[in-house]
């Protein structure tokens, strides 16, 4: 039983007022004449008797009336009669779709959407069945179709707030499947949620038929106020061997009020190192800077929080440091010409992410013991090493090294090598008559090229060609660029777990003059980067990715991953097929540790952060979704209250039950004024 | 042509009261004085047929009056002495007080007091007696003087009154006791809400002055048996008191109260030889005042 107007109670009161009449009425205020009253008054007068309730059975009539007619005010309904109301329809089969994305965590965001869940579950009759879909980023049945309404309201009970972002579009599709495989004709799904907008894109392709209702519950409230910490940036500096780091965090204020004086604080490995106050404007974004630190060792833990506001959980910010590996590369040339690896190593010089460490050498001269540790070799204008260091550098390349050719008129490859090279290697095509010659085409899809897909990323035609050697590729090697003639420039070859790639003209003065392009440098890198499979070390990463644990794996034992709830995840429990994924699904800081590794190593940390879009509480009208999914708005997307109140409004204007209660109310009242007007031709006191 | 108008008052002669009474006398009790002839033994020996007693001849009585056989078997002069029978003064005492005003149903205790008075005078003057009429309340109001010429007065002086003021017995009683000089029939009308005793030391006065006492209690059937049902407010309309009564709590104890009241009125009367008729104002007063009558002269007779 619950009341639609519960304030009507207070009408209960007026129970007191017949009681008060019984009590403290005075007899009627009609005064009747007496000669005299001298005998009256040698009576005692029973005043006890206005004290004394002298007719139960018509207080009790009076006062069930006035409190039958209060009730009847209150507009009762029956829960039980909502639900018996609503089998009138015929069973139903629902799907709660309740938002847990990390943005519910705002204020009482989650607890409204539990109670909406809830009524939702309540409302249900014994012959619906409902599905309960927590979803965030993904969706997922936690409660498969039941009409257990116990079971249901305690997986609602237990469902907590994720760190996930929000994705509209796999719920509804999950609801919209879940609708279609049900038997049920009367098909509902309630999505209740804070309607980020950063949560549909609308270009979801989620449909709903027309024999399915969605019905939306809204918990966002108006006038958010949210700061984050979206971001976080580092500028390393070397300093007397260490590398310092100096650290720059984003802060995102979502809010309307300008954010003054807020408190943001860096702490390093569980140390507040500094907290500086920033200003940040409404609706704009600001930086605090702090100073340098020095990075002690890998996997340094650190953590940036900012101010306090309804949802905590975007206001912290996690990353680990780790210092950064340089890239190790050799150049081999002919050592004929002092100057023909100049452009190359000046290039290399200037990197710092990563830092390249560049050791030039000859052909003769490349052992074996070169190789180690190298990531990259570049064979500038060379032939390939002859003996043990030919042989050494394709088992090089083969483990996973990164193996550079730039031809030139001194290149040349032995037959029995040319399974390194990408192509074969033909003569030199003279470009220097007429206009020379210029890149064409690049393969922007390539890794390498890649960074000069935008426009205005790098010109390549403004260099000149003047010569290049032929080469003839096969299916089997990849163009990565071709001269205006048709000419490979470039190509690509996998080899073993490595790769290599041909560079067909000079990158140096002597073939063109690209050395001198702002290409060049860009270039180069992108080149080495590609070869050495560099990758530049994360600091963080988001909740929702997948990591790949075994390709960070430097040994093959089993790895325990320590979730930053305490949960532990055997890599080896992962499941058939996921072998090393770990899906991040949780804020903070995972630890990932090798079976038996000593206490003392300190254990690899990754550091996830929720999705800045979860920062973005700007709300999208429930009826567009709406809209968009069913091709027409539904007249029950409204706000959660409204929501709630229509439904209760709704099992109250079924039931009417004010009107029996009002007849009754009424009744007895009629039955009340009888009885009194009986006993009043006796005494006419009441 | 103008309608004659009745003269005021004239209402209280009721002609079917008369009807009822015309025929039945009211004789004083005892002795009156007056000045001629009437119906009343005069406290005097005067010139009626009822022989009194003789007495010696002395020189200066009436021959005519000597009983001649008595001189002839006693061979004394002996005078036969009459009693005197006389008429007298009929003093109507009307209670005007703010209680006779009252008024369950039918007539107010005034209106049927009055009807009393003016039966009463009439009866009185027919037999030529002087009739007036003193209306009180706590004091006295009107006073018309006993006069054979004074019953349109009194009609007159009854059709008046306005009892609108709280009464007492003792002050206007006691005045009057000391207007009376001479005996009389003194008809005293009132509801007597007092004290028995304080009524009848109220009373007393008129009586030592050998004044015929007839006290006529005028109650109303409200007053006697109580019937009412709805609880309210009293107002006492002499004292203009107001008390919340329940009837239903003390109707019991008030008529007992009201009979134990009539009872010890009926008993000190008695005892002071003084004629005590509660009259109710529903029954017909020519029943009421027939019946009073009758028993009086049958007392008479039996006296």
């Amino acid at each position: 039983m619950a009341f639609l107007t519960p304030a009507f109670f207070l009408g209960l009161a007026a129970i007191a007022i017949p009681v008060l009449v019984h009590l403290i009425q005075r007899e009627k205020k009609r005064v009747v004449e007496f000669p005299s009253l001298m005998f009256v008054r040698r009576i005692p007068y029973q005043s006890v008797r206005r004290r004394r309730i002298r007719h139960w059975a018509l207080l009790l009539l009076r006062a069930a009336a006035i409190a039958l007619i209060a009730a009847a005010f209150a507009r009762p309904f029956m829960r039980q009669g909502a639900v018996a109301a609503a089998a009138i329809g015929g069973a139903r089969e629902i799907v709660v779709l309740l938002d847990n994305s990390a943005s519910m965590g705002y204020g009482d965001h989650w607890r409204r959407a539990q109670d909406a869940a809830r009524n939702v579950i309540r409302n249900m009759t014994a012959n619906d069945r409902a599905t309960l879909v927590l979803f965030g980023k993904n969706a997922e049945e936690n409660m498969r179709a039941t009409a257990d309404r116990s079971r249901l309201e305690a997986a609602i009970n237990t469902a907590k707030v994720s760190s996930g972002a929000t994705r509209y579009g796999p719920a509804l599709k999950l609801a919209e499947s879940i609708l279609t495989r049900s038997p049920i004709k009367r098909r509902e799904t309630v999505l209740i949620s804070d309607f980020q907008r950063s949560g549909w894109s609308g270009s979801e392709e989620v449909r709903f038929g027309d024999e399915m209702t969605l019905n939306t519950v809204s918990v966002a409230s108006p006038n958010t106020a949210n700061l984050a910490v979206p971001s976080v940036s580092f500028a390393r500096a070397s300093f007397s061997g260490q590398e310092r780091i100096t650290v720059t965090a984003g802060l995102s204020n979502k809010g309307d009020e300008a954010l003054k004086n807020v408190p943001v604080t860096l702490t390093i490995d569980g140390h507040e190192i500094q907290t500086e106050h920033a200003n940040v404007a409404a609706h704009a974004s600001g930086s605090v800077a702090f100073t340098q630190f020095t990075l002690t060792g890998a996997n340094v833990r650190g953590t940036v929080r900012a101010g306090t506001d309804p949802l905590p959980a975007d206001n912290l910010f996690n990353f680990v440091l780790t210092p950064s590996a340089p890239v190790s590369l050799v150049v081999v040339d002919s050592g004929e010409r002092g100057s023909s690896s100049l452009f190359l190593s000046k290039a290399l010089s200037i990197g710092t992410t990563p830092q390249f460490q560049v050791e030039t050498t000859t052909a003769s001269r490349l052992t074996p013991a070169a190789f180690d540790k190298r990531s990259v070799v570049i064979l500038n204008n060379t032939a390939y090493p002859p003996a043990a260091g030919g042989s050494a550098l394709k088992r090089f390349v083969e483990r996973g090294g990164g193996l550079l050719t730039i031809a030139g008129d001194s290149t040349s490859w032995s037959t029995s090598d040319l399974d390194l090279l990408p192509g074969k290697l033909g003569g030199i095509v003279d470009r220097m008559e007429g206009r020379s010659g210029s890149l064409g085409y690049l393969d922007y899809s390539h890794p390498v090229f890649e960074v000069f897909k935008a426009p205005r990323s790098g010109d390549f035609s403004a260099a000149h060609v003047f010569r290049y050697r032929s080469l003839q590729t096969t299916p089997a090697e990849r163009v990565l660029a071709r001269f205006d003639d048709g000419a490979v420039a470039a190509a690509e070859k996998k080899v073993g777990a490595g790769r290599s790639v041909i560079w067909t003209s000079t990158l140096d003065d002597s073939w063109t003059d690209i050395g001198v392009k702002p290409i060049f440098l860009p270039l180069v890198h992108q080149l080495v980067r590609y070869l050495a499979q560099y990758e530049q070390p994360t600091s963080w990463f988001t909740v929702g990715q997948v990591l790949d644990l075994t390709q960070r794996a430097k040994s093959r034992a089993d790895r325990i991953v320590v979730t930053p709830s305490g949960e532990r995840i055997s890599q080896s429990s992962m499941g058939e097929g996921n072998e090393g994924l770990l899906e991040l699904t949780e804020q903070g800081i995972y630890e990932v540790r090798t079976a038996g590794a000593t206490a003392t190593a300190r254990p690899e940390a990754i550091a996830v952060n929720l999705d800045p879009a979860e920062s973005d509480l700007n709300p999208i009208d429930p009826r567009e979704l709406v809209a968009a999914v069913t091709g027409h708005a539904s007249p029950m997307d409204v706000q959660p209250e409204q929501t709630q109140e229509m439904t209760r409004e709704e099992a109250e204007k079924r039931q009417s039950l004010w009107w029996y209660l009002l007849l009754a109310g009424v009744g007895l009242l009629a039955a009340e004024t009888a009885i009194a007007n009986h006993l009043s031709r006796k005494e006419r006191f009441l | 042509m103008a309608q004659q108008q009745p003269m005021p008052g004239a209402r209280y002669v009721d002609p079917k009261i008369l009807a009822r009474i015309g025929n039945l006398e009211l004789l004083a009790r005892n002795v009156v004085e007056g000045f001629i002839n009437g119906l009343h033994r005069a406290p005097f020996f005067g010139a009626s047929i009822d022989f009194a007693e003789h007495r010696g001849y002395v020189a200066g009585d009436d021959i005519r009056r000597v009983d001649w056989r008595l001189y002839a078997r006693t061979d004394r002069y002996y005078v036969k002495q009459y009693e005197a029978d006389t008429n007298t003064n009929l003093s109507v005492l009307l209670d005007v007080s703010r209680s006779m005003k009252f008024s369950s149903r039918g007539i107010p205790k005034i209106e049927y007091g009055c009807f009393v008075g003016a039966c009463l005078a009439y009866l009185a003057q027919r037999q030529r007696d002087r009739v007036g009429l003193i209306t009180f309340d706590n004091d006295i109001v009107d006073h018309v003087p006993p006069s054979a010429k004074h019953f349109n007065v009194v009609l007159h002086t009854m059709d008046r009154v306005k009892p609108d003021r709280p009464g007492n017995l003792a002050i206007p009683l006691h005045k009057m006791a000391e207007h009376f000089k001479r005996r009389g029939i003194l008809v005293l009308i009132s509801d007597f809400y007092e004290e028995p005793d304080g009524i009848l030391e109220a009373i007393k006065p008129l009586k030592f002055l050998g004044n015929d006492l007839i006290v006529f209690h005028v109650l109303d059937p409200a007053e006697i048996d109580f019937g009412y049902e709805d609880a309210s407010s009293f107002e006492d309309l002499e004292t203009g008191e107001q008390i919340p009564v329940v009837p239903e709590s003390l109707v019991k104890e008030y008529r007992q109260m009201i009979q134990a009241h009539i009872g010890a009125l009926t008993t000190k009367f008695s005892e002071h030889r003084i004629d005590y008729t509660v009259l109710n104002t529903a029954e017909p007063l020519d029943r009421a005042l027939f019946s009073y009558l009758s028993a009086r002269e049958r007392l008479m007779r039996v006296r």
